[in-house]
């Protein structure tokens, strides 16, 4: 029984207690989710607060965006409805930390910089770090499975996450994993959490992995005259008993952008260890560096904090991550040059992106957007042959209207996930039409 | 119920006269994985040479609901890989081929048949390797590692096998065969692969596993040391990691193991010595050598009767070799024991083998511990002796207890060898009622039917209409841990 929007603010109220639901214009507004305004922005500050709404979201068939720090609010398609924006960030407790067993037990809205905080006096670390990791959410990052350069040596959250609690669409709060680093017990729900957009549930806690920070670090830039050189190194390096944290590529204008020492390309590669072994692993680096015919150089303090700032897409611009293979990142770095040329004249892009993973991404700022979903399918239709994707991960509402943001999944796989979704939010109520597939 | 003559005749048809086993005596070889005391003897065994017919199999089996039990080379530890309920079981072992070895891209494909070493095996002259080392893994397939999300010692830095699946190939209860996961990175949608590995059968049968390779590391060094007591080495543990070190392995062995090791194959371990570690660091040469040092001087710190560092092939075996003999040096000890495979946060180790001396007392059972230390993961053996009254009892009295104690320090009831009927009914003390339906519907979903491997993963359901056999946690001496 469907009830008005005035009961249904009381009930929040009586949920979360008034001062946490808001029907406020300005507070609407700037809840938004694609422009789109909630009826109610709800901030809740316990995990009792999001099953109770989650509860009455059931009962109501009120579609429910969760929320962190914002940062990934323009992925996926755009919303079908929004009833309640659910805003998570109040839910920021440090639950436990024990570093004896590099595990941490942490509320969902918890800061990556909070965490980082409370980790490194123990010389510790969540190692995760997308563009503005700093201020984005522990939840946040886990639902949308969101990386950086340190990918390479420690994985995405997949493989950090040991276990996890979330409050199911039904309000039905739920625990998957375990605390402890290795357990094997049931199905492994912590990773279907991983990147699924909130769809299977609010996620409220997480227990993570954690890893000792390396006491000496060190990045050397090789720069290259040709992609094609920097792709050669990225696969000599893998072939080489060198264990780096990060092998990260910047085109051109990425290393303009950082600013970095002009090249046609460059990789960076961070390596992390006993001093000693940062100094011996350095000079491997260089020795298979000069034999790809490049130049290295030491790369400056603050190097990974200027170029995480330079990558970080601003307002309006365009994040597409596009996933290859490491053997194929020449060819995926070329299509994307030609298929930039019909971008338009005021448009520029920049490319990076783990080289060893082949998991890339472009910004694009200053392009039409029929012009950049044109480069979208363009890039899809190169990548597709290896089995890889391009996701638009942000940009403007009508790019995502104009090509689906995912990309094409492939029909078996898809059925699965229908099934899945209709199996625990037969009602829709979560991120209704924002996933995969229209799920 | 036993199979028709119509559906033999079609499944001989599906897979030829030589892949499909009928008579009493070769089905009985199927009869139990390495937990013996779990039988279930299927009804036929079907020996699939291609994903095709895996699919013919199941579809056939849908039709009749039959029960399909996949099968890799049977050396579980959890009475996964057999039939109680009679049906099909789809034994993957001719299924033993590598599909696609992609260095460049630090990736293989395979079927699910083939051993865990020959993939190693296939590309170490070229220095790679595949990471997860369960100790079976000379044997043991890689679709059942997959089925089990396998561990081994090396998973300490590397991870469970589920951290090096890229993608499966999955003919499901649905009896359709997908594709999920492969070698790009970065699929959208849910994580399906990780949904799959370690669902021990129950979403399917898989047949074929794309993987991550590695590259081999520079060096690699072992250190053993000795201690009084298992508290000084629990100690010790503790130190390496606060160190920032994370070892490949971090082993240990207890009294009773120590003393059955001497033994068995003589005195590689001092008097006196009533614990060993076993500590392999791999990594970059200049790292493994400054970490080894500091491994060595806090083994001393913490009170250590001997450390030695192996500084060559040879003696690095040396040093293994206790450990590797630890499972066959138990049969001097026992003739049979009850096996554990709980986990609890490893800063909690020094209190649980306190708490497990307490109860062996009080049940008046021999517990003997070989286990992977770092990363909190017991193995202790309870011991027990078949033909003395009540001695099984007491030690599946001890078993529980012990599982009870794990489980409040905020533990696991299985690191790495998986839940199969064994651990089935000890699930809930893991997880709440809303957590278990959860896994019951994410189960459904993959399998309408409850047909694949059913009863195993999954207590009883009453709504399910699940339900096998009361569990006798209890293994022959001689099993893999």
């Amino acid at each position: 029984m469907a009830v008005s929007t005035r009961s249904v603010g009381r009930a929040l109220a009586g949920i979360v207690g008034a001062e946490r639901v808001s029907e406020r214009p300005d507070a609407l507004a700037a809840a938004a989710v694609d422009g789109v305004a909630p009826r109610f922005a709800v901030r809740p500050a316990t995990a009792d607060h999001v099953a109770g709404v989650l509860a009455l979201a059931f009962e109501e068939r009120l579609a429910v965006v969760p929320r962190g720090s914002g940062a990934a609010l323009a992925l996926g398609r755009p919303p079908e409805r929004v009833d309640v924006a659910l805003d998570v960030r109040d839910l920021a407790d440090i639950v436990e930390y024990s570093p004896d067993d590099m595990t941490a037990t942490v509320q969902a809205g918890v800061t990556l910089g909070a965490l980082a905080q409370a980790l490194g006096r123990r010389g510790q670390w969540l190692p995760v770090d997308p563009p503005g990791a700093a201020r984005r959410t522990v939840g946040g990052i886990t639902a949308t499975r969101a990386s950086g350069p340190l990918r390479f040596r420690y994985g995405t959250m997949r493989d950090l996450l040991l276990g996890v609690r979330f409050v199911q669409a039904d309000g039905v709060p739920t625990w998957g994993g375990a605390k402890v680093v290795k357990s094997v017990s049931g199905y492994d729900v912590p990773k279907l959490m991983v990147g699924a957009l909130g769809t299977l549930g609010v996620l409220t806690e997480l227990t993570v992995r954690l890893h000792p920070r390396p006491p000496a670090e060190a990045t050397w830039l090789a720069l290259f005259e040709a992609v094609e050189a920097a792709q050669e190194f990225a696969l000599r390096l893998l072939d080489s008993t060198i264990q780096p944290l990060a092998v990260e590529f910047f085109d051109a204008a990425a290393l303009r952008a950082i600013p970095a020492e002009a090249a046609t390309a460059g990789i960076a590669v961070r390596i992390g260890s006993v001093e000693e072994a940062v100094r011996a692993q350095g000079e491997a680096l260089d020795r298979i560096a000069s034999a790809a015919g490049a130049r290295v150089v030491g790369a400056p303090d603050g190097f990974w904090g200027s170029a995480a700032e330079a990558v970080e897409p601003g307002v309006d611009e365009v994040d597409l991550a596009i996933a290859t293979l490491p053997g194929r990142l020449a060819a995926t770095v070329t299509a994307l040059a030609d298929g930039a040329g019909g971008l338009g004249s005021e448009a520029a892009y920049l490319t990076t992106g783990c080289a060893a993973l082949g998991t890339l991404r472009a910004v694009i700022t200053g392009a039409a957007v029929d012009a950049v979903a044109t480069l979208v399918e363009r890039l899809r239709d190169v990548v597709a042959a290896d089995g890889g994707g391009v996701v638009v991960q942000a940009g403007p509402r009508a790019l995502r209207e104009r090509v689906d943001p995912w990309g094409p999944v492939d029909a078996g796989a898809l059925a699965l996930m229908r099934a899945i979704r209709d199996e625990f939010d037969p009602r829709r109520v979560l991120n209704p039409g924002r996933f995969v597939g229209d799920l | 119920m036993p199979l028709t003559r119509a559906v033999v005749d079609e499944l001989a048809r599906i897979l030829g006269e030589d892949g499909l086993v009928l008579t009493p005596e070769g089905r009985l070889v199927y009869e139990c994985d390495m937990h013996t005391l779990y039988r279930g003897v299927p009804d036929a065994v079907a020996l699939p040479r291609t994903t095709d017919q895996v699919r013919a199999v199941v579809a056939v089996c849908r039709r009749e609901q039959v029960p399909v039990v996949p099968r890799g080379s049977g050396t579980g530890l959890i009475g996964g890989a057999m039939a109680p309920r009679g049906g099909v079981m789809i034994g993957v072992n001719r299924m033993d081929a590598i599909l696609e070895l992609d260095l460049p891209n630090r990736s293989a494909t395979v079927q699910p048949g083939l051993v865990n070493l020959w993939l190693t095996r296939a590309v170490q002259e070229r220095g790679w390797f595949f990471a997860p080392d369960p100790s079976s893994q000379m044997v043991s397939s890689i679709g059942g590692n997959v089925a089990t999300n396998a561990g081994g010692p090396h998973c300490l830095k590397y991870g469970i096998t589920t951290n090096h699946v890229l993608g499966l190939e999955l003919v499901t209860g649905r009896g359709d065969v997908v594709r999920l996961g492969g070698k790009v990175a970065d699929r959208p949608g849910y994580d399906l692969v990780g949904a799959a590995v370690g669902a021990e059968g129950t979403f399917g049968v898989v047949t074929a596993v794309t993987v991550r390779l590695l590259h081999r590391p520079e060096a690699v060094r072992t250190a053993l040391a000795t201690f009084a007591g298992i508290g000084e080495a629990s100690d010790a543990v503790s130190a390496i990691i606060a160190a920032g070190i994370v070892p490949a392995a971090l082993e240990m062995l207890d009294a009773v193991i120590i003393r059955a090791i001497n033994g068995a194959v003589g005195k590689i371990y001092p008097d006196g010595a009533e614990a060993v570690l076993l500590i392999e660091l791999d990594g970059p040469r200049a790292e493994v050598e400054a970490h080894a040092g500091r491994v060595a001087s806090i083994c001393r710190q913490r009170g250590a009767i001997t450390v030695a560092v192996a500084r060559d092939e040879a003696e690095r075996a040396l040093l293994w070799k206790g450990r590797k003999e630890a499972a066959g040096a138990v049969g001097r000890i026992t003739s049979a024991y009850v096996l554990q495979d709980a986990v609890v946060p490893r800063s909690k180790l020094p209190q649980i083998m306190r708490e497990m001396q307490a109860i062996a007392a009080r049940h008046r059972v021999t517990i003997a511990n070989v286990f992977h230390a770092g990363d909190g993961n017991l193995h202790p053996l309870i011991c027990y002796d078949d033909r003395v009254p009540d001695e099984l009892e007491r030690a599946v009295r001890a078993n529980d207890e012990l599982l009870h104690a794990c489980i409040a320090l905020g533990g696991s009831v299985t690191g790495e060898h998986g839940v199969g009927v064994d651990k089935a009914a000890k699930l809930p003390l893991q997880y709440a009622e809303a957590d278990l339906n959860f896994m019951y519907r994410l189960r459904r979903v993959f399998d309408p039917d409850t047909l694949m491997n059913p009863g195993k993963l999954l207590p009883a359901h009453p709504a399910c209409g699940e339900g096998f056999r009361p569990a006798r946690p209890a293994l022959p001496a001689g099993a893999w841990i």
